[in-house]
């Protein structure tokens, strides 16, 4: 085993706990049993890993195991780096025909065709996903295999997820997911997050959604503490008001785990306190961000307890209507005072 | 304006009845248990509620208020503002012994104190006690219920002594002392 794939096999397993290596090589499939049985997981990381590179030249595995590994360890965890989303745009007819093995040999053969040295790995996961593994070289130098880009799609949904893309090879795989899709473009979906089970909760709708309606409201946790019958509440009613109208605005807990979301502003200032920055030609750039560690929740809880009135303002409830955290509000018409509008970018 | 004023309807027999006033509405939760749970000898009935004036709607089934409390975080710019328009809503009749003021947080950080000046100078201007209580530990909630309880004994009239709610205000109503004033 050469000097790289030793280094991958290192950078994996010092970055899981002790106990869950065991699961992983297992998972993986390539030591065997009585290898598993000897290794001791409660030594030191160092020891481990040497052990299991001894395995590894035994069983005279090479590059190719190793990144099998790497994969296997991200699809377990997922929920690491900056996923991106991107949507798929202008479905052709026989976009719904397309089967997995036709999508795999028409992305693997665009990218071979365009690059001549690069290592594409495709793995089916039991939840539909089609996890992507890509390692890009160029006409001249090999893959590089510590900074690989990972692609998530699930077949038939116009939703792709990328991590650690550089700038670079994005037109090579805008264009090879374009052609095996099946589809007219791809754009960027202004979604950016850690955890990629969010994002995909959020875009392929599998949080708890709540839609309006005129009659029945949503339970809420807290009954409980109020069901004494000498207590009684002045506000209940608008209390469940709050909580039908912050849950139509941002889902039912648990909601998506986003962690920011940017609105970059370039309007013009209507304060009236300060007389240098408004009635001017040009726009007053800014940037708002929310931070949070889960967005939604906190959102929400602002509008249940009443803290921010309501109704909500469309600008916060398009971030999951709409499946995006970025966003860029412009004036409708120069020099008229009008409503903000948020317009795509 | 719809005032809410103390002696419009029938008491009940042996039963109290307080409001508890928060904008926050953490507290009064935690002290609406502790009261119904404390082992007493008349039945007490606890309204919640963010801000004055009460919903219209509830007027013909609340019962007769007999102690309204406003919780104030002193934590939160927002909680004292919002006690001092719940104010305006009270008739003057209910400043007769039957309003009492509860802050919590009195001892953290800087700002608190200055709050705090200021809800002492608001219950004094109304002649009304301040109860400082401590809403972290069940202990303290405990604690802040059985002083309430004592009051709201008084208020409802059913102290055996014939201590009315009014003897009792005078007696406990928050005075400023001229050191604060100088502030």
């Amino acid at each position: 085993m050469d000097a790289l794939a030793t280094s991958i096999l290192n950078r994996i397993i010092r970055r899981i706990p002790n106990k869950n290596i065991e699961s992983l090589l297992k998972k993986w499939n390539c030591l065997s049993a009585d290898q598993l049985r000897a290794l001791d997981y409660t030594r030191p990381k160092w020891m481990i890993v040497e052990h299991i590179v001894s395995f590894c030249e035994e069983n005279r595995l090479n590059l190719k195991h190793i990144t099998t590994l790497e994969m296997i360890y991200h699809i377990e965890n997922p929920n690491q780096g900056t996923w991106h989303a991107c949507q798929l745009a202008e479905a052709q007819d026989d976009a719904v025909c397309v089967e997995l093995t036709q999508f795999k040999e028409q992305f693997k053969a665009h990218l071979h065709g365009v690059i001549r040295h690069i290592s594409i790995k495709m793995k089916k996961h039991e939840d539909e996903a089609i996890w992507i593994r890509i390692a890009w070289g160029d006409n001249f130098s090999k893959p590089n295999h510590l900074k690989p880009t990972y692609v998530v799609h699930h077949l038939h949904t116009s939703y792709v997820f990328i991590s650690n893309l550089m700038v670079k090879h994005k037109i090579f795989l805008c264009q090879a997911l374009v052609i095996a899709t099946k589809h007219g473009y791809i754009k960027d979906g202004h979604l950016s997050t850690r955890s990629l089970t969010a994002m995909r909760d959020l875009l392929l709708r599998h949080y708890q959604q709540v839609f309006p309606n005129e009659h029945s409201r949503i339970p809420q946790e807290r009954n409980t503490l109020s069901s004494h019958p000498c207590i009684g509440k002045e506000h209940g009613d608008h209390e469940e008001m709050r909580h039908q109208m912050s849950c139509e605005a941002f889902g039912h807990s648990p909601s998506p785990k986003l962690e920011t979301a940017v609105y970059r502003l370039e309007t013009r200032y209507r304060g009236n306190g300060n007389n240098t920055l408004s009635d001017r030609e040009e726009f007053f750039r800014g940037v708002v961000r929310f931070s949070s560690s889960s967005l939604l929740d906190s959102l929400r809880h602002c509008v249940a307890s009443g803290m921010a009135e309501g109704p909500v303002t469309p600008l916060l409830s398009a971030i999951i209507q709409r499946g995006r955290n970025y966003f860029v509000i412009t004036d409708k018409s120069p020099g008229v005072s009008s409503q903000a509008s948020a317009q795509r970018a | 304006m719809a005032l809410l004023t103390p002696f419009s309807k029938v008491p009940e027999l042996n039963t109290a009845t307080v409001l508890l006033v928060e904008n926050e509405e953490e507290l009064q939760s935690k002290l609406a248990n502790a009261l119904v749970q404390y082992k007493k000898d008349f039945n007490v009935n606890v309204r919640l509620a963010r801000k004055l004036p009460l919903p219209v709607e509830n007027k013909e089934t609340r019962p007769r208020i007999d102690l309204i409390v406003f919780v104030v975080n002193l934590l939160s710019e927002r909680s004292l503002q919002s006690v001092e328009s719940s104010l305006a809503h009270l008739h003057s009749d209910c400043f007769l012994g039957k309003v009492c003021f509860l802050v919590t947080d009195a001892r953290c950080g800087s700002h608190t104190q200055e709050r705090l000046v200021s809800v002492r100078k608001l219950a004094a201007s109304h002649q009304c006690p301040v109860l400082c209580a401590e809403h972290r530990t069940v202990d303290g909630v405990n604690a802040a219920a059985v002083r309430l309880l004592n009051i709201l004994k008084v208020s409802a009239g059913m102290s055996p002594i014939a201590t009315t709610a009014l003897y009792l205000s005078s007696l406990t109503r928050c005075s400023v002392t001229s050191d604060l004033e100088e502030d």
